[in-house]
């Protein structure tokens, strides 16, 4: 089992401080449908930033625009994606402040839950809890103009005219912008302190997620891949730099569609160097990464899931009777200062 | 003071591979990034001192910088972190949505109790239609990908390659530039290029002139003329005797 050759950076059960265990996933996202990723709203062109091409040569001078997918929209759709089966398998807890099974965004999380431990919270005073996942902006190879293209929306009254019963033409005509379909953006995903069951929940989320950015009920399409997995004391380079040294050794000419396969081969390459960087400690095989994923699907299959799930939400319980001791104990103390100054 | 508990220094060049985001300050629906990043923050960033991942009871209350940094204070000191050359920054908007189905925008909230909407149509109002008071949509200041900063390190210890600052742990590259011994200047009228820490400050300087940059925890000083000792590295000079929280008795 490869998830064992990982045990020198994965954590047993979860501890309140951190000890410096880094466990970072190569991720290939790949855009299976028209995709809308912007930070500015509707009707902005797509997210996008100005960086180096590369990393060597020519390369290094050239500055393209590379389309960027943000860490907030790489994390939002994964942890709900777990959060679904949390609220399936009833490991959802209701939270102290208004009784309401724990969801996202209510200010209310109920702190005890999957998702709040490993992905975090901050609750208005309350306490707060640091995610232990921490992404990073992605880069698409290939440059924006490429990969970007334009749609224009218009949505027809019932009669299937521009035109209501009244003769009063539609507004809703509207041009956007959206990314094409197979293009591939490189990502670096750095995992601290996580046990070997959280970690399978992680990559769970991160490969069975299929939808990302706007409007994802009808577009967004986006398929997820696992290049590599690393244990290290440090972060390892950052998703930029991974998609500029992958850059350097595609060589030119790049168009889009790119062949994954050459994609995927450049990309290893590259990253096949940093089991010389500095604190890196293990560099999961191609075969041990292949054996670590049938680890995840197992676990998250029908037959294995309710147990899977139920044994990580288990391995917080000290925590659960801790909090609900100390709460009590607090609640005390708040009676004699009572007492006291009656 | 006569003696330096610092033998060299290091210069150290911080690269933003991602936009960095500080509240440092909030308007309205706006939150500002200053163009500094605080000592105190990137301490926990190089990993010097660890804050815990779950904040609990009384430690929500108030920082606990004092009984972090006063083990490490002896031989680690690090300045805030000024600009190269001018910072750039960015705006981006967020908007947080539920994971429910359903879903309205209320006033600064995202009220998802569908059984609320009669009673809203009725002109009442719903609890899940109430303002909250935690931002749910709004803008962003950030500091724009590219910028560098620069920082001095006191104390010879080995620095990570990257590092994680600000809400959004966005991916700071560090670069160190140079390697200097730290001497110490008699007392003396000083200018100081460097930004530092008001609450770092030594208690036996005389201050002149300065910049203020307003931000939590505590104000960052910039272009500061001086008289006392001070330190002298490479170029550079800063005040001697900085110290985490060196001023804490004159504000208590």
């Amino acid at each position: 089992m490869s998830i064992q050759k990982l045990s020198s950076v994965i954590a047993t059960i979860y501890e309140n401080f951190p000890k410096g265990r880094f466990i970072t996933l190569v991720v290939l996202r790949t855009t299976h449908s028209e995709t809308i990723f912007r930070t500015e709203g509707s009707g902005e062109p797509m997210c996008s930033e100005f960086v180096q091409a590369g990393l060597e040569g020519e390369n290094q001078k050239t500055i393209i625009q590379r389309l960027v997918m943000t860490k907030r929209k790489q994390v939002a759709p994964e942890r709900r994606y777990g959060r679904e089966h949390l609220r399936a398998h009833e490991l959802l807890y209701t939270n102290i402040k208004d009784g309401s099974l724990c969801s996202l965004n209510t200010n209310a999380p109920c702190e005890m839950c999957t998702d709040c431990f490993l992905y975090g919270f901050a609750a208005g005073g309350g306490g707060a809890q640091k995610s232990r996942i921490w992404t990073e902006d992605a880069f698409s190879i290939l440059p924006a103009s490429d990969v970007v293209g334009d749609r224009t929306i218009n949505a027809i009254y019932e009669t299937g005219t521009m035109r209501d019963e009244k003769g009063n033409p539609s507004t809703a005509l509207n041009t956007s912008e959206y990314i094409k379909p197979g293009v591939h953006f490189l990502d670096v995903v750095t995992l601290k302190d996580v046990t070997a069951d959280e970690l399978r929940y992680i990559i769970g989320n991160i490969l069975f997620t299929s939808r990302y950015g706007a409007v994802s009920s009808r577009v967004g399409r986006m398929e997820n891949q696992i290049l590599g997995v690393f244990g290290s004391i440090t972060e390892l380079p950052s998703s930029l730099e991974l998609v500029q040294a992958t850059y350097d050794v595609l060589g030119k000419p790049l168009e889009h569609p790119l062949n994954i396969n050459q994609l995927i081969t450049a990309s290893k390459q590259v990253i096949a160097n940093w089991q010389n960087k500095r604190g890196v400690s293990v560099h999961l095989s191609e075969a041990e990464v292949t054996n670590l994923l049938t680890d995840v699907e197992t676990n998250w299959s029908e037959a294995e899931r309710d147990n899977f799930l139920k044994r990580l939400s288990q391995s917080y319980e000290p925590f659960r009777q801790v909090a609900t001791e100390k709460k009590k104990a607090k609640a005390k103390g708040k009676n004699t200062l009572v007492e006291v100054e009656s | 003071m006569s003696t330096i508990p610092f033998q060299q220094a290091k210069l150290v060049e911080l690269y933003c591979l991602e936009p960095v985001f500080f509240a440092s300050r909030e308007l309205s629906d706006t939150y500002y990034t200053e163009g500094v990043i605080g000592n105190y923050a990137l301490t926990y960033a190089l990993g010097r001192v660890n804050s815990p991942y779950r904040l609990q009871g009384e430690a929500t209350g108030r920082p606990t910088y004092k009984e972090d940094f006063q083990p490490i204070a002896q031989d680690f000191y690090i300045l805030p972190a000024s600009p190269i050359g001018r910072v750039t920054f960015r705006f981006e908007r967020f908007n947080a949505l539920s994971d429910a189905y359903w879903y309205a925008m209320t006033n600064n909230r995202v009220a998802t109790a569908r059984e609320d909407l009669p009673l809203q149509r009725q002109g009442k109002k719903p609890s899940s239609f109430r303002p909250s008071n935690f931002p749910q949509t709004g803008r962003l200041r950030m500091i724009e990908r590219r910028n560098k900063f620069q920082t001095l390190v006191f104390g010879n210890h080995q620095l990570p390659n990257y590092i994680r600052l600000g809400k959004f742990m966005s991916k700071v590259k560090v670069n160190v530039l140079n390697e200097f011994p730290v001497t110490l200047l008699p007392e003396g009228e000083y200018q100081s290029q460097h930004y530092l820490n008001a609450a770092d400050l030594p208690q036996q300087i005389e201050t002149l002139a300065f910049d203020l940059i307003s931000i939590p925890p505590a104000p960052i000083i910039k272009n500061l003329r001086f008289r006392g000792a001070a330190w002298q590295v490479g170029q550079m000079i800063v005040p001697a005797g900085l110290h985490f929280c060196g001023r804490e008795n004159s504000n208590e």
